[in-house]
């Protein structure tokens, strides 16, 4: 079957293989968001701290919120447990402890991924740079990922895999939306938000990179509430918060002793199911969004709990 | 054009290569043919490719070092090292012979002591092995194989013929750089491969699965196998992983086994306990089992030993294997191989000298100059006096220890190891190789079709250990037309 530790590693794998493409595309987003607004919205770059809730490191290593910094934290500091870099260490060291259980060119991929960032790293400095190797390392996940769908058995480590990276995914998209709505409501005058928030909505999408999609599905103008309802509510769309949700729970239905974690999942389902009356960049909508992060948050736990350490009962002969 | 072999001189010892005669030996004869067509800027720039590739596979090994623990990549040049398929032929029976005999003594060790007894092997000196384990005593295996795995390290000597220099019984390291070597030949050299007849090797990991489901002491017919590994900072643990992975087992750690009440072995599932088989283990056995050795241990598992004298779960190697693998013991093989097999060793040893026996300790002390001596215990090239390259003080040094601990101590005298063409700062130069191949042991015996050859990188220099600066090299074991 599969090892609790190793359960463990493949899970932690996925999700930060997803983060590390989820910063870059952030990353490179919002440096093009700098060429569409015009020079009178002053972009401001600390929101990615705040995506990425690291507003506590950033504040006590660095002085300025300037672009350099706050780039620098996300995706270059070392230091920083959560940046690019970091994230895709932790990926590389969870392949090669867990090296035994996948093909080899998960190994190979993650290793030639970081060995390339961390011998270009100065190119983050760069903005010209920086977004070409952010567009190699988002490549490379997706290599990675469809590279693991192509090549592994619907196996209890697949599964693994596609839990790690549905709860990441789920995570990041609730962010994202999060500080979306509170930077169209708060950070400019109105005029300007209506002005350009269809240019920032649509970054938003091209940020977890399913703009075309929702171009297909929606076709009234960009807006904030539609935004909301295709990243949330869509049943088909693959990083809405209730398709990952629908997804985990299929896959702990065929997972082992998963009561309780098919419980915690069902709380985050019921919770997509009733959502409450609410505008982008309302308070509400950043309460609903700070209980579903908790909820997402509640699977995590549970999933350690059933699979990881799980508390094993006295073994005696009546095993197996 | 100034080929790449054009200006090679062989040293002075026996070349690989070029053997004695500066011709080359009819093993080499293709490569060299193959060589000729390349110059020396394009080795350097196939070498280059050769170690891209390696950054990219990420073949690496860990070293411990003040400053931590460094994964580094794996060393290797491309020049390769070739032999005869016929030569090799009576090599493998020589070293299958030498691992039956082995397993026979390790055996009859921890039962009846015939060897002792009929004083072919004193006593004295396997009970002061410190590989000793009492604890394993009236235990018989599948097969005799206590050894299952065995890396032995073999040198030829300005004669051109081969010797064994020691046996590696316990955790024995290597497989996987050999096998790593060849995949990387094979995606810079292509050619080569197409123009001569290398005997494959990469049927290792399906040779060592068969071995070890054939050690299975109880009757399922589908036994588990997994690779026990210290963990992430063991530096082998490239290899355990690279091995597991091609086998298609569980690689654990000590935690993820536990013992029950009934003494099988289980590991830790994510749907609870399941029954393990059989354990390829690469932890040395003082740590293995904290209840029946080394009680601080945290990398075993308590009641493994239990387990295992219940006969509910093989382990490869055996506790207990050790106790052959002792350079003090190594005197004694060819006649180890008379006593249980009745025939008369292949392969031949080095000469060695005792240091516990008075006449040979004499004779050391009085030659420290020319010999080498090494501690009975010791891997990894550690501790050792080799005579000719050493300091008065580092001489007198070791008088004083093996004074103090005769026991502990052999000597040999200083071989001038065989050379093969490698890749250097100024051009190809003659460095110095050993190798060693890698012989199985289940219900059938097993030798790859080469092995790992080790090289000493500095000019001269006869240590090849990759912990202490050497490199490596892919090994081709060549059939020639016809043959």
């Amino acid at each position: 079957m599969l090892l609790s530790r190793v359960a463990e590693r493949l899970y932690w794998l996925a999700r930060y293989i997803e983060r590390v493409e989820n910063t870059a595309r952030l990353s490179k987003i919002h440096s093009q968001l700098m060429f569409d607004l015009p020079k009178s919205v002053k972009l401001n770059w600390y929101t990615l701290v705040e995506i990425t809730s690291n507003e506590d490191y950033f504040d006590e290593h660095y002085d300025a919120r300037t672009e350099k910094n706050c780039m620098w934290m996300l995706l270059g500091d070392r230091n920083n447990s959560a940046s690019l870099i970091s994230s895709l260490w932790w990926a590389r060291e969870n392949i090669r402890t867990t090296r035994d259980s996948l093909p080899r060119e998960a190994w190979v991929y993650i290793n030639e991924i970081y060995l390339y960032v961390k011998d270009n790293i100065d190119d983050l400095q760069v903005r010209s740079r920086r977004n070409a190797l952010l567009e190699k390392v988002i490549r490379t996940c997706q290599a990675i990922s469809g590279m693991l769908m192509g090549t592994m058995s619907d196996n209890a480590a697949f599964r693994f895999l596609m839990m790690g990276q549905l709860i990441e995914r789920a995570d990041m998209t609730s962010r994202i939306l999060d500080v979306g709505g509170y930077f169209a409501a708060q950070e400019y005058n109105p005029e300007e938000v209506e002005q350009y928030g269809s240019i920032l909505w649509a970054n938003i999408l091209k940020s977890i990179g399913i703009y075309f999609m929702y171009r297909q599905a929606v076709q009234i103008e960009i807006n904030g509430n539609s935004v909301i309802e295709f990243l949330v509510y869509d049943d088909r769309q693959f990083r809405s918060i209730k398709y990952c949700a629908n997804k985990m729970h299929e896959l702990a239905n065929i997972l082992p002793n998963s009561r309780e974690v098919l419980k915690v999942i069902k709380q985050l389902q019921d919770l997509i199911d009733q959502p409450p009356e609410m505008e982008a960049g309302s308070t509400t909508l950043h309460d609903y969004l700070d209980v579903l992060q908790l909820k997402i948050s509640a699977i995590h736990n549970a999933c350690y709990r059933t699979w990881f350490y799980p508390e094993v009962e006295a073994v005696s002969g009546s095993v197996q | 054009m100034r080929t790449a072999l054009k200006e090679y001189k062989v040293g002075t010892g026996y070349d690989e290569v070029l053997g004695n005669s500066g011709q080359p030996t009819s093993a080499a004869s293709e490569l060299v043919n193959h060589l000729n067509t390349l110059s020396l800027s394009d080795v350097k720039e196939l070498q280059k490719n050769a170690e891209a590739t390696i950054a990219q596979l990420g073949i690496s090994f860990t070293v411990y070092s003040d400053e931590g623990n460094i994964d580094r990549l794996w060393p290797f040049d491309l020049l390769p090292r070739v032999i005869d398929a016929e030569e090799w032929k009576q090599v493998s029976e020589g070293l299958k012979q030498r691992l039956k005999a082995l397993n026979l003594f390790i055996e009859d060790i921890y039962n009846d002591q015939k060897i002792l007894k009929a004083g072919i092997v004193p006593a004295e000196i396997i009970l002061s092995s410190k590989d000793y384990r009492p604890e394993c005593a009236g235990m018989k295996l599948m097969h005799h194989s206590w050894a299952c795995i065995c890396g032995t390290d073999l040198v030829r000597d300005d004669s051109g013929s081969f010797y064994v220099l020691e046996d590696n019984l316990r955790v024995p390291s290597g497989v996987s750089y050999m096998l790593e070597n060849r995949a990387v030949m094979k995606s810079v050299m292509p050619d080569a491969f197409r123009d001569i007849s290398i005997l494959p090797m990469n049927q290792y990991p399906y040779e060592l699965l068969s071995m070890l489901r054939s050690i299975c002491p109880t009757d399922t017919p589908h036994p588990e196998v997994v690779v026990l590994t210290p963990g992430i900072f063991n530096s082998a643990y490239y290899e355990h992983a690279f091995l597991a992975h091609e086998m298609g087992v569980e690689l654990v750690e000590g935690s993820d086994l536990v013992v029950g009440d009934d003494d099988c072995v289980y590991m830790r599932n994510i749907d609870g306990l399941q029954k393990v088989d059989v354990i390829y283990r690469r932890i040395d056995d003082a740590f293995i089992d904290p209840e029946a050795f080394n009680p601080d241990s945290v990398l075993g598992i308590p009641g493994l030993i239990r387990a295992w004298k219940a006969g509910n779960v093989g382990i490869a190697n055996a506790p207990g294997c050790g106790v052959a693998d002792d350079k003090v013991l190594y005197a004694y093989v060819p006649e180890i191989i008379r006593f249980y097999l009745n025939e008369e060793p292949i392969l031949p040893n080095v000469p060695t000298y005792l240091c516990s026996r008075e006449e040979d300790r004499k004779y050391v002390l009085e030659h420290l100059e020319e010999l080498v001596v090494k501690p009975a215990n010791e891997s990894g090239g550690y501790g050792l006096l080799i005579g000719p390259k050493a300091s008065q003080e580092e001489i007198e040094q070791f008088r004083q220890l093996i004074e103090d601990n005769p026991r502990n101590y052999v000597a040999q005298p200083t071989l001038c190891l065989s050379t093969v063409p490698t890749l250097c700062d100024e051009g190809v130069e003659p460095r110095h190789v050993d190798l060693r191949p890698f012989i199985l042991q289940g219900s059938k015996s097993y030798v790859t079709a080469g092995g790992l050859t080790r090289v000493a990188l500095v000019r001269g220099s006869l240590v090849v250990n990759s912990s202490q600066g050497g490199g490596s090299k892919d090994t081709w074991i060549v059939k020639k037309e016809g043959a």
